[in-house]
């Protein structure tokens, strides 16, 4: 994108200097740290950091996935039920009288978000329908589930052994924080290095063409909803050891945060364009946008509307910039 | 018995199976199955509890579908045109919020009802903007304005809340869902009579004016429609107005119904509306659809509604699965649409 623009303004003889968006975003994300470090004396606070930083973690994994299943052109809106679901799972298995060992519950929970991501892949890849109504079900149902689980209570976890996930520490880190690092890591590897990741810009960019080079599409499809799938399980038991609760009005709107901070970083949902550096850019800025606002003493529900404006507003402005540079 | 009605050489007999088939499968409309469906249904519910057939529960049924019904026509026109709108949910909450606020500033109904449409049109004109002059994916922008609505909705209820919970006291306001259609023997709520007003006059406009079929122009071919000279961001910009205005409609008949304002009105009613009309045969790749189908499957979705809660009476059967049911059927609903699509598109190739 950033070469082919600069060859056209080269061609016309202009000297146009592009910064690329995720240099701006960087900036931008830095500019922000410093202005609230200013106007908020708490915000510069080890406590707070931490908080914020393990806040981030919890969305920051589902947004890391995400990325890939929009580079791949889909979308999955399911995710937020899904996170209700595992964690209302999560909390009526350890409440039962015999219930299972903690860590097959872990497991249990993780093969519900590998389901829940099978299920939309299935459907999605083989009848080939449209990812956005079909994952708008899928959070229905899911959430739906939840409600009938939890019979619409909130179930507390007592002695929370799943609290290590979401509160615990290695070395002074925050274990979520850990996940995230490592998932980031990984997954900038699997699109920049691997050949799966190869895969999915391809089918992004060009599905007939992907199809015709070779490409399993319904496979790597398959496999990219999964690990959605998984992945939000795995937001989901972070959640559920913050919280140590499991209720279906877990993670509400969640899913338009995530998205949110896929597209801020410049992943479009047309599909074939986007990195992992440019997520992590946009979920860390919404996560300082969130944190800081709230130190100055704005409320959640206007922080909510600028959410919307932001939204709008940045995709607008990769729209004009794409237009542009053509 | 000896066939007295033998077919001619190179001429086959039209089975029973295969009337079906070009009734349910190859037919234009989704019409006929989603008939077929409303009928099993009400039998189903009929046979689990007597309670089913009688007119009072026939009268909750119609007195609760106007809301969905009136959000279906906008988001019928929205998808038509090839777009979608996910923002319908939160303009009706922000709507009923603003119903409780001017309601406490003591203005009267009929300017709360002008204002609240005018409120309606400038989200849908926002959307329509963002969509047809910048070029941003319709899902995308009104993921936004949903938040945004929501968000303002809930914004500006921080100050109702002392105001015990938006209440509303108007006459005049609360008779716009409250009246029957004749008066004495109470049989027909006012709101349904205005959906079939509704529905008749938008049927009528989609199919005979010149407007109508521009919209299933857009819808099917935009750039055809383009070079045939109709105004294709117009027309777009036109079906986001319009299921604006259709949401806040809902919303002031909802606080009606209800005499109260909230903040969280119709959340996750987007999601009802969307599968009301795709379930009706509207295409989501836009251009294919019609009212009369979308209608019927508002009652379908009513009728499933309304059964949840008599299942829960009479067997036991918990009504929080009704989430589960509307994530289904959605899926379900699109599943159908594709296998018909692929179906028949596979005889086109089969004749060619």
């Amino acid at each position: 994108m950033g070469k082919a623009s600069e060859v056209l303004s080269r061609q016309k003889g202009e000297k146009r200097f592009l910064l690329s968006s995720n240099t701006i975003l960087f900036i931008f994300l830095i500019v922000m740290v410093a202005a609230f470090a200013v106007l908020s004396r708490d915000f510069y606070s080890i406590y707070n950091i931490t908080s914020m930083l393990t806040n981030i973690a919890f969305s920051g994994i589902v947004a890391g996935t995400l990325t890939l299943v929009m580079i791949m052109g889909g979308l999955d809106i399911s995710i937020g039920g899904n996170i209700a679901l595992t964690s209302c799972l999560v909390a009526y298995l350890y409440n039962l009288e015999k219930g299972p060992h903690i860590g097959l519950i872990i497991l249990i929970a993780l093969a519900l978000g590998a389901t829940i991501g099978s299920f939309n892949g299935f459907v999605i890849t083989r009848l080939d329908l449209n990812p956005i109504i079909t994952t708008l079900g899928t959070m229905a149902i899911t959430r739906g589930m939840g409600y009938v689980l939890t019979k619409s209570r909130s179930i507390l976890i007592l002695e929370n052994v799943v609290g290590f996930i979401g509160r615990g520490t290695i070395a002074k880190m925050p274990f979520p924080l850990i996940l995230f690092i490592v998932v980031y890591a990984a997954l900038t590897i699997v699109m920049t290095k691997a050949k799966f990741g190869r895969k999915i810009y391809c089918i992004g960019a060009n599905q007939e063409a992907a199809k015709l080079s070779g490409i399993n599409i319904r496979k790597v499809k398959f496999i990219t909803y999964l690990i959605s799938g998984i992945a939000a399980s795995i937001s989901g038991l972070i959640l559920t050891g913050q919280s140590a609760v499991g209720m279906p009005q877990h993670a509400t709107g969640s899913e338009l945060d995530v998205i949110t901070a896929v597209l801020l970083g410049g992943t479009s949902l047309a599909g074939g364009k986007g990195n992992i550096l440019g997520t992590l850019a946009g979920v860390l800025i919404l996560g300082v946008l969130y944190n800081g606002f709230t130190m100055i003493g704005f409320r959640y529900v206007h922080i909510r509307v600028f959410q919307g404006v932001i939204l709008i507003l940045v995709v607008s402005l990769y729209e004009v910039r794409e237009k542009r540079s053509y | 018995m000896a066939d007295t009605t033998a077919p001619m050489e190179g001429e086959r007999r039209v089975t029973f199976k295969e009337k079906l088939a070009e009734i349910f499968i190859y037919g234009k409309s989704m019409v006929p199955a989603l008939l077929v469906l409303l009928f099993i249904l009400v039998v189903l519910f009929g046979a689990v509890t007597p309670y089913f057939f009688t007119y009072t529960n026939f009268k909750a049924i119609i007195s609760n579908i106007p809301i969905i019904a009136i959000m279906a026509v906008g988001m019928t026109f929205v998808i038509l045109v090839g777009g979608l709108d996910i923002s319908v949910g939160s303009v009706l909450g922000f709507t009923a919020v603003n119903v409780a606020l001017f309601h406490h500033m003591g203005f009267p109904a009929w300017s709360i009802i002008l204002v609240c449409l005018g409120i309606g049109a400038l989200f849908g004109s926002f959307n329509g903007v963002i969509i047809t002059k910048v070029g941003v994916n319709p899902v995308i922008t009104t993921l936004g304005t949903m938040a945004l609505a929501r968000g303002m909705a809930s914004w500006f209820a921080l100050d109702i809340e002392s105001l015990k919970l938006g209440r509303i006291f108007d006459q005049n306001f609360l008779l716009i869902a409250r009246r029957y259609f004749p008066k004495e023997a109470q049989l027909i709520p006012i709101t349904f009579i205005y959906v079939i007003v509704l529905y008749v006059v938008m049927s009528l406009v989609l199919k005979y004016t010149r407007y109508g079929r521009s919209v299933y122009a857009v819808g099917s071919n935009e750039y055809a429609a383009r070079l045939a000279g109709i105004d294709t961001s117009r027309i777009k910009f036109s079906a986001y107005v319009m299921s604006g205005i259709m949401a806040s409609l809902a919303g002031m008949i909802l606080v009606a119904q209800l005499s109260l304002g909230r903040d969280d009105a119709g959340l996750g009613s987007e999601l009802e509306v969307i599968t009301a009309v795709v379930l009706g045969g509207v295409s989501l790749a836009g251009g294919k659809g019609n009212l009369l189908g979308v209608i019927i499957s508002v009652l379908i979705l009513g009728v499933i509604r309304n059964g949840m809660v008599h299942l829960q009476e009479t067997i036991g059967i918990s009504y929080y699965w009704r989430e589960v049911v509307k994530g289904a059927i959605l899926i379900l609903a699109i599943s159908i649409d594709a296998a018909r699509l692929m179906a028949i598109k596979k005889r086109q190739v089969v004749r060619q």
